[in-house]
């Protein structure tokens, strides 16, 4: 992979430690990041840097998660990109608002990080299948 | 002068409370505790015409003012069990982030994503990602007992065949069962119909007593698990877990469904659980209608089983109302 095709993955988590260690793993494995710690910030640089995917963890300070990924999936110049949504475990009430707001994926924390890196061309191609057609 | 019905939801210290408060108020409780879908337990009581220490017999304003009182006790209780589910749900959130962030170092460290590990150095780190996965688990476990406790857990039924479920629980486990050397089957039923559940839940139940079988099992036992009618009622899939493992007395079967509980030491020592997953096993298939329960001796094995309706259970259900409708129209 040539440096300028490398893809742009926006990683939107409050914790200092998770989102550090996100970027070391997702840089490690050929991709460029930008990270967010709140949800302000997360709508702002998805509109700005245009990724090819979001990282999106629900518990954020300022704006729930769930709010963040609606408001990314409804603006036509961010709906494109797709949402995976990281999160604790089995809340209902989430899910199916994150179904309907149009996320990609849900993820339950701590996610294996083997078979994340495995299916993020997946999520990031089947947004690009849809564009195109 | 009527009974009086108490629902109690706070557990077995508020019940605990309760009755005190109801012996030295003279109330009588004329029907033992009894559990329901829903409560920890309900008691009825009447004024008891002759309450015994320094209490003299109530008059009827003042059985009045003692049921009122009475009703004010068991809001505060619901209350503070309300407080408590909250504060167990906040403290496992805060528990779980840390967390994450050390099995997402661990595994990026494993990966040799930062310099190449030796295999001893792979071994460690391997070890400490599963002690935080099993801590993690653990958090969840009383996160989920919460959350159920506090009855902010409702299904979400839809039709599916019974074996999608056991079929994705047992290749979770399939890695866990070859490290301890088990024999790991399934003996389904074929044909059955679906059942209409909640597969989140079923999942959940079904993935606590695998857990537990093999837990219990020793190394180059047996594990199996089954589908099939049931055979009180045709209508109902049976699901169920069969070890060759440990075995539970029967003294204590009725003991290992009530929350943190654990038969023994020793059998704490080994299993290193919360105590919790058998109580939400059963409060999982309480709230599909269905039951569990364990056939077992010491040294024998243990059998659990559970019940989900199939979807002939819900066709006739709906047909029923729609029955009723028609006969309300």
């Amino acid at each position: 992979m040539t440096e300028t095709a490398r893809h742009l993955i926006l990683v939107v988590e409050d914790s200092d430690a998770i989102r550090m260690a996100f970027t070391i793993l997702l840089e490690e494995s050929g991709y460029d990041v930008a990270a967010a710690p709140n949800g302000a910030e997360a709508v702002r640089l998805a509109a700005e840097r245009a990724p090819d995917l979001v990282l999106l963890d629900l518990g954020l300070p300022d704006i729930p998660g769930v709010e963040v990924a609606r408001r990314i999936k409804s603006d036509p110049e961010t709906r494109s990109i797709p949402v995976v949504a990281l999160t604790g475990r089995d809340d209902d009430s989430d899910r199916e608002a994150l179904r309907a707001a149009g996320c990609a994926a849900y993820l339950v924390k701590p996610v294996d990080t083997q078979a994340l890196i495995r299916s993020l061309p997946g999520y990031i191609e089947g947004a690009a299948a849809v564009a195109e057609s | 002068m009527t009974d009086l019905r108490l629902q109690i939801h706070g557990g077995h210290e508020a019940e605990a409370r309760l009755r005190e408060v109801l012996a030295r108020e003279g109330f009588r409780i004329v029907e033992p505790p009894k559990p329901e879908t829903g409560a920890h337990s309900v008691l009825v009581v009447e004024p008891d015409g002759h309450p015994q220490g320094p209490h003299a017999p109530l008059g009827r304003g003042e059985t009045a003012r003692k049921i009122e009182e009475l009703e004010r006790t068991v809001l505060e209780l619901r209350n503070l069990d309300v407080a408590k589910s909250q504060f167990l749900t906040n403290v496992s959130h805060e528990l779980r982030t840390p967390l994450t962030a050390i099995v997402t170092y661990g595994e990026i460290l494993r990966d040799g994503m930062l310099g190449e590990i030796t295999p001893r150095q792979r071994e460690a780190i391997e070890s400490m990602i599963g002690s935080c996965r099993q801590l993690l688990a653990m958090i969840e476990e009383i996160l989920t007992y919460a959350r159920t406790n506090a009855q902010a857990i409702s299904i979400q039924p839809s039709s599916f065949p019974v074996e999608e479920v056991v079929r994705t629980v047992f290749d979770m486990n399939a890695s866990l069962v070859e490290r301890k050397g088990l024999e790991f089957e399934t003996a389904l039923t074929p044909g059955l119909p679906r059942v209409y559940a909640d597969r989140d839940k079923v999942a959940h139940v079904l993935g606590n007593l695998i857990g537990n079988a093999i837990d219990f099992t020793p190394d180059g036992g047996r594990v199996r698990v089954v589908a099939r009618r049931a055979a009180h009622d045709p209508r109902w899939i049976e699901v169920g877990v069969e070890d060759t493992g440990i075995g539970i007395d029967a003294a204590h079967h009725d003991l290992i469904f009530q929350e943190f509980a654990q038969v023994d030491a020793s059998r704490a020592r080994i299993h290193h659980g919360t105590g919790l997953g058998l109580a939400i096993a059963r409060q999982f298939v309480r709230l599909h209608g269905g039951r569990i329960w364990v056939e077992s001796e010491l040294g024998e094995g243990s059998r659990f089983y559970f019940t989900l309706p199939s979807v002939e259970v819900n066709e006739e259900a709906s047909a029923r109302s729609a029955v009723a409708e028609g006969a309300a129209a």
